[in-house]
């Protein structure tokens, strides 16, 4: 088991990651930056090491000096969290060169789906269905044209290396997809250093459902369940729940199949996302996989049981997986509202500032993962998450009974948030009677 | 680095109490003053539900950490009594400014007007390019912006250290082989006489 390990992250999951090391007796180290330097998590690593200044680029994207602080604590692993290095393929190659366990997958596994168009060669190469588009990489504007209009409009331009939502645009015509193209290969060369872009039907009406992997080195790979993402806006995840309320038994299985094939394929190891489209009559399409831990993994964790984090660390260290796929139970359901410092009323513009009040809801079935508390100053330099509010209870109706109720106890003053968005959304009918799709919040936002 | 310390002001108020009250103590054995002031500062942590307290005075320098056993760290100098009391006291009632702890550095009175000179980077600090030569500044050095003062190794790379600013060390608050962290203040100096 490993002895010693650095949480390469900031917020709430490296309070996540914390919390699962101290509870498997592992000692543990925290970096932060300048802005972080107050923050109370801090307080439960066994060291904390400030690497920089507030500017991810000079922090937490930082790798020569995460990797500094990792050998001046002499730590035996390091732990990415989710988003900044938690995907990138040199940051684990490098670990796996200074001989630090790096909690994920391999940098060669991470490689080959972190590339979005190798990825889908791959899932059709295993059978598994992938939305009609250009299958490569396009850099001539006419061949994109004609693409469209063999596909027909609306299509959709995204980032070869991007993923997570970013770097998608879509075209309506022509002239659209002429700027759009230019766009997202603008946006792309910046935000993930690669400017090249594929093009693929835009699926109007889709749920987003995606399947939990967990592998070892020992060649197990087993599915934790589905998670319905569906509630989203502009292609931010905003609740997720399990089980997809939108999917029967028999997709289900067709799901996580087709997971399962695509995670053996690229030689997965550790936990892994897989990432589907539904359309409205229930066929299913590949778009990616996440070779990182999802910030929804709580929804799994509560309806299953697993400690995602726990296995995560466990594989590292070169453990089999603690259960089979046999033994994996699904329990109920389980929600999750991620609690953004944003206002609703203002266009979702962030709002950073001090909380000057903070009131966190209980009770059975209540679960919240927060590094947040009253006083706390919420930083403008880094994403709007502060906090992750998951309820689980036996069936759907009482889970938004009970997610209904716990918004209606969390307070928190000083910022704007997105509770009081949460309250509305959940009421609405369309919500309710889970039958909704990847443009619900869009519509409901245009209604109200 | 970060460790759990906790009420550190209040440790400051306290100290210059004690400090008061201990003036016209007559000197007596200095290994018995120690056991003594060692004894008032726990009851300064425990009334004040402190974690760790590191004093440094003229004839001690104590660190005291909970739950472990009593570090007594006699001073490089020798142990005679300190002969004129008001020297004693006048230290003691110097402000006690408890900064960020690390393994083995040296603390003492802060003044606000000496330049910092922090690090940054993280890394190992070194005094001198290799074991075998001279530390590239001493207290008294004078440095001036290019001026190399120190090196950090990272990832087996040897980094040179500028000075970036103008004045003379008064002060060297890490030691040779430490680890740092990013903005850690590794020298003090005094500014130029104007």
């Amino acid at each position: 088991m490993l002895s010693r390990v650095l949480v390469a992250n900031r917020g709430e999951i490296a309070l996540r990651i914390l919390r699962a090391c101290k509870e498997l007796g592992i000692e543990t180290v925290a970096v932060y930056s300048k802005a972080d330097a107050s923050a109370n998590y801090l307080q439960l690593a066994d060291e904390a090491v400030c690497i920089g200044p507030a500017p991810p680029a000079e922090s937490y994207l930082n790798i020569p000096r995460i990797i500094s602080a990792a050998e001046i604590t002499n730590v035996d692993a390091i732990h990415p969290g989710y988003g900044f290095l938690a995907e990138e393929e040199t940051f684990a190659e490098i670990c796996e060169e200074s001989n630090i366990v790096f909690i994920g997958p391999r940098s060669d596994a991470m490689r080959k789906v972190g590339n979005k168009v190798e990825a889908l060669n791959i899932a059709r190469k295993n059978k598994v269905p992938v939305i009609s588009g250009s299958g490569e990489v396009i850099e001539d504007e006419e061949v994109a044209l004609a693409l469209a209009h063999r596909l027909g409009y609306p299509v959709m331009v995204k980032a070869a290396a991007g993923g997570g939502g970013r770097g998608m645009r879509v075209a309506h015509n022509d002239i659209s997809l002429k700027n759009m193209l230019a766009v997202a290969r603008s946006e792309a060369g910046m935000a993930f250093k690669n400017p090249a872009v594929y093009i693929e039907k835009v699926m109007e009406r889709a749920r987003h459902v995606e399947v939990q992997i967990l592998a070892d080195q020992h060649g197990n790979t087993i599915h934790l369940g589905e998670r319905d993402c569906s509630i989203q806006r502009r292609f931010q995840k905003l609740i997720e729940e399990t089980p997809s309320p939108g999917i029967n038994s028999d997709l289900r299985d067709k799901l996580t199949r087709a997971a399962i094939r695509i995670a053996q394929a690229v030689g997965y190891t550790n936990a892994g996302t897989v990432e589907f489209l539904v359309d409205e009559n229930s066929r299913y399409y590949f778009i990616e996989m996440n070779a990182r831990l999802q910030v929804e993994h709580p929804v799994t964790e509560q309806v299953t049981g697993v400690d995602l984090v726990k296995e995560q660390i466990r594989i590292a260290a070169g453990e089999e997986l603690s259960l089979q796929q046999k033994r994996v139970e699904f329990r109920g359901c389980a929600v999750e509202c991620r609690i953004n410092a944003e206002n609703p009323a203002d266009g979702f513009r962030t709002s950073p500032g001090t909380i000057t009040q903070f009131i966190a809801p209980g009770g059975p079935g209540v679960r919240l993962d927060t590094h947040c508390y009253s006083g706390y100053e919420v930083k403008p330099f880094y994403d709007s998450l502060i906090g992750k509010l998951i309820v689980h209870q036996p069936t759907r109706q009482q889970a938004l009974a009970c997610l209904r109720r716990s918004l209606s106890e969390f307070t928190i003053q000083g910022i704007h948030t997105t509770i009081p968005f949460y309250r509305d959304l959940i009421q609405h009918g369309g919500y309710v009677n889970g039958n909704f799709n990847i443009h619900f919040v869009d519509e409901f936002l245009e209604s109200s | 680095m970060i460790a759990g310390l906790k009420g550190a002001t209040l440790l400051a108020a306290r100290y210059d109490a004690f400090g008061t009250v201990n003036e016209d103590r007559q000197r007596g054995d200095p290994n018995m003053d120690a056991v003594e002031r060692v004894r008032q500062l726990i009851e300064i942590m425990t009334q004040n539900d402190l974690a760790e307290i590191e004093v440094e005075e003229p004839d001690l320098r104590v660190k005291i950490r909970k739950n472990l056993p009593i570090q007594y760290l006699p001073p490089g100098l020798n142990l005679a009594p300190v002969s004129h009391a008001p020297a004693y006291s006048a230290a003691l009632q110097a402000p006690l400014q408890i900064s960020q702890p690390s393994a083995g550095g040296a603390r003492t009175v802060r003044d606000e007007k000496l330049i910092e000179i922090a690090s940054p980077m993280v890394g190992t600090f070194y005094r001198a390019s290799d074991p075998a030569s001279d530390p590239y500044v001493s207290i008294g050095s004078e440095v001036r912006p290019d001026t190399v003062v120190c090196i950090i190794e990272a990832m087996k790379v040897m980094n040179e250290i500028k000075a970036e600013t103008i004045g003379s060390i008064v002060e060297i608050l890490v030691e040779d082989g430490e680890p740092v962290e990013f903005g850690q203040v590794l020298f003090l100096l005094e500014p130029p006489k104007e």
